[in-house]
């Protein structure tokens, strides 16, 4: 019974409907919005919906790359990789050992199907013949009277190879995983940030490591300059400084890198330094505000008795009596703010950097208009691990099966006087392609007369 | 689209419908001389299909790699330059366009219906790992495509062989054997690429988004088409499935990467994999 069971978990079967299984919660996790990735649409559907967003989450199909159903598949198909290697692993070393034991008669070997005869002209050696194998590539046993020859020995060392880097991958995704530290921090041009957890913005709410310690950081922003082309972003300058005095440029592509942490640059805003005045030029208020407004987002923000809500044209312009922006080039920066008390709107001007309004006495100056950026920080641990994994991954697919096995067996005979090397193939994958190669391998040795069936 | 662009697509379009219609022709009427003929158009196509990415190009100073215009027109020029390539290597391949053309048609069709517009290049494609990620992408669809023309062939031809008529047009293709072979070696060739496209995705993706996975639908997707392709091989090498089984295989297991390149951001709009305006 044990042995059955060991024997399906173990099979190629079973690794088929755990791939198929997992394909089919993959398809699920597309569809189904799911909690994790796509929180606003999940509330939105949860509020239309409740009823099957509540069967749904009983089955964890909202959360499903982590719910247990997922995970134990994931489990089991760990379980089906391991006793697989464990089972080949005999099989992969007797395959790529070389014995005498594996030279055998060319005319009578059952397991080569590619079977020729080659007459073999006066002047080429016996030597000569098993010499121009082994520079083609061929590891050999024997000697002429019975040879055995084999080309990418190793090759089922990579099937070992490409398996084991899934348990690469599963060890670097754990490690991540478990070290992990996920935040986001807005930084304005000309701020500090010491790494304190409590600058971090509050929504989404920091993942903190299960092992380890968040961000060990400390730099100031030095200059933030984005780039636009009409209306595509082709790139933006992110200029820190740590605390070695050291520069760090950061873009898009290029996050910051230090203590197994990025600073990825995701979001940019502006930070305006409004100032209001009371009616007698006195300052009442004023204050850098980092504002979401670059993609046609209104922000709001308070001075005094008001409430400012801000629209930004970054490349202003009047069409048709309407604020608008020409492009997303930052060429002519305007805010248009409209000014509330009470609930009630009191005013609404555009303003300029350097420039101002003036509404019920008061008056809004623009002082200065730098950005800020937020960055997605994560650190985590094991990143080395996962990519070793992919390279293992990528190599041992190209060994496997680029540089598959050839075997050859092969004995040189003295027939009615004259001398036919009598060989035997076999490959790995394919057939046709080794049959051409095997063809050509002794063409050069041959006088050209070759016998398909003469011996095999 | 640029000027020269505009005509070049549509002119290649045009020549690649009357190649399609030329081998479905061959096939249909049983004349498979002008299969070779036929290929000369695919291979004018070919070069007009070239002019206009060489025009895109000089309008944008970037190949095209984002959207899904620009996706049929590299992806399409992909197919077609491994179709002539299988073709120029073996002449008996040159038929395998029967299958590889007309589904570059129908790509750069949909294409145009697409937002060609002519931008710049979005600052998160500036990295070196976009050439790798993109063009291993290209080849392994190339592949695929190659690997599912050759089933359609193998389909086709088996049907033949079978008939009391068999259809002439099918002696100028490789023996039933060497397709299934093939069809095999086509597969084997695009899951390297298709590996190391996805490797390198994750690490790119880590300094795109800080994150080397994060079950985009786009990623979920190609992880999808890996396993389909895996499973297809290991039930090759272990299970044995051959000729038959194995080209229905591959023809059906292309419609998995036709939907991650085209078909995911139709359905679902949350990907990350839009890069024009970000």
């Amino acid at each position: 019974m044990l042995k059955k069971l060991i024997k399906y978990l173990s099979s190629l079967r079973f690794t088929i409907v755990l791939i198929s299984l997992l394909g089919v919660m993959f398809i699920i996790g597309l569809w189904v919005p799911q909690q994790r990735l796509l929180k606003t649409v999940y509330l939105e559907w949860q509020k239309n919906t409740p009823d099957l967003v509540a069967f749904l989450d009983t089955f964890g199909l909202t959360n499903v790359y982590t719910s247990p159903f997922t995970i134990s598949i994931w489990s089991l198909f760990f379980l089906n990789l391991s006793l697989v290697l464990w089972q080949r692993w005999p099989v992969v070393k007797n395959r790529i050992a070389v014995s005498d034991a594996k030279i055998v008669d060319p005319v009578t070997a059952s397991a080569y199907p590619f079977r020729q005869s080659f007459l073999i002209s006066t002047e080429i050696t016996d030597a000569s013949i098993l010499l121009s194998l082994s520079k083609k590539g061929f590891t050999l046993r024997g000697d002429a009277g019975g040879f055995y020859g084999i080309k990418n020995r190793l090759a089922p060392l990579a099937f070992m190879l490409f398996h084991l880097s899934f348990f690469l991958v599963l060890l670097g995704g754990l490690v991540t995983v478990y070290t992990e530290f996920i935040g986001f921090i807005d930084l304005a041009q000309g701020e500090k940030f010491q790494g304190e957890l409590i600058r971090y913005n509050t929504m989404p709410i920091p993942k903190m490591p299960a092992i380890g310690s968040i961000p060990n950081v400390s730099f100031k922003v030095q200059s933030i300059e984005p780039k636009v082309v009409r209306n595509t972003v082709t790139g933006i300058d992110v200029d820190l400084v740590d605390s070695s005095g050291t520069n760090h440029l950061v873009g898009i592509n290029t996050p910051y890198n230090t203590d197994n942490s990025s600073f990825v640059f995701k979001h940019l805003g502006v930070a305006p330094l409004f100032i209001l005045k009371d009616p007698a030029g006195k300052e009442v208020q004023g204050a850098y505000f980092k504002l979401d407004v670059v993609k046609g987002n209104q922000d709001t923000f308070r001075l005094g008795d008001f409430i400012f809500a801000a629209n930004f044209f970054p490349d202003y312009e009047i069409k048709d009596g309407a604020h608008t922006s020409k492009s997303m080039e930052f060429a002519n920066p305007v805010f248009v703010i409209t000014v509330m008390r009470n609930g009630k709107i009191i005013a609404e001007a555009p303003i300029t950097k350097n420039g101002s309004m003036e509404f019920a006495g008061y008056r809004l100056e623009l002082r200065d208009m730098p950005f800020w950026v937020r960055f997605y920080v994560v650190k985590q641990r094991g990143l080395s691990i996962l990519y070793a994994g992919f390279a293992l991954a990528t190599i041992g697919v190209i060994w496997r099966l680029l540089f598959y096995r050839r075997e050859i067996v092969g004995a040189v005979r003295e027939i009615d006087g004259d001398r036919w090397l009598v060989v035997a193939g076999r490959s790995e994958y394919y057939k046709s392609l080794a049959e051409d190669e095997f063809g050509l391998l002794f063409e050069s040795a041959s006088t050209g007369k070759t016998a398909k069936n003469q011996y095999g | 689209m640029a000027y020269w662009e505009t005509i070049l697509y549509i002119a290649s379009m045009v020549v690649y419908a009357l190649a399609a219609g030329g081998f479905i022709y061959s096939f249909v009427f049983k004349n498979p001389r002008v299969v070779s003929k036929v290929t000369l158009f695919v291979a004018a196509g070919f070069l007009m299909h070239t002019g206009a990415i060489i025009a895109r190009f000089y309008a944008t100073g970037h190949l095209p790699w984002s959207g899904h215009y620009e996706y049929a027109l590299m992806g399409g020029w992909f197919i077609v330059a491994g179709t002539l390539f299988v073709g120029w290597q073996s002449k008996q391949l040159q038929g395998l366009a029967v299958g590889t053309v007309p589904l570059v048609l129908i790509m750069l069709g949909y294409g145009y219906m697409q937002n060609p517009a002519l931008t710049p290049m979005a600052a998160s494609l500036k990295t070196v790992w976009l050439y790798i990620h993109v063009y291993f992408a290209w080849i392994s669809f190339g592949a695929y495509s190659l690997a599912m023309a050759s089933g359609t062939v193998f389909l086709l031809k088996q049907k033949s062989d079978t008939s009391l008529t068999p259809n002439p047009a099918f002696e100028r293709f490789p023996s039933l054997s060497r397709l299934d072979e093939l069809i095999f070696r086509y597969v084997v060739f695009g899951f390297i690429t298709d590996t190391i496209m996805i490797s390198a995705g994750a690490i790119w993706a880590k300094d795109l988004w800080g994150s080397y996975w994060a079950w985009d639908p786009v990623e979920t997707w190609s992880l999808i088409s890996w396993l389909i392709y895996g499973i297809t091989i290991h039930l090759r090498v272990t299970f044995g499935w051959r000729e038959k089984r194995l080209a229905w295989l591959a023809v059906v297991a292309l419609s998995s990467v036709i939907i991650c390149f085209f078909g995911v951001n139709l359905v679902v709009n949350t990907s990350l994999h839009v890069f024009q305006v970000r």
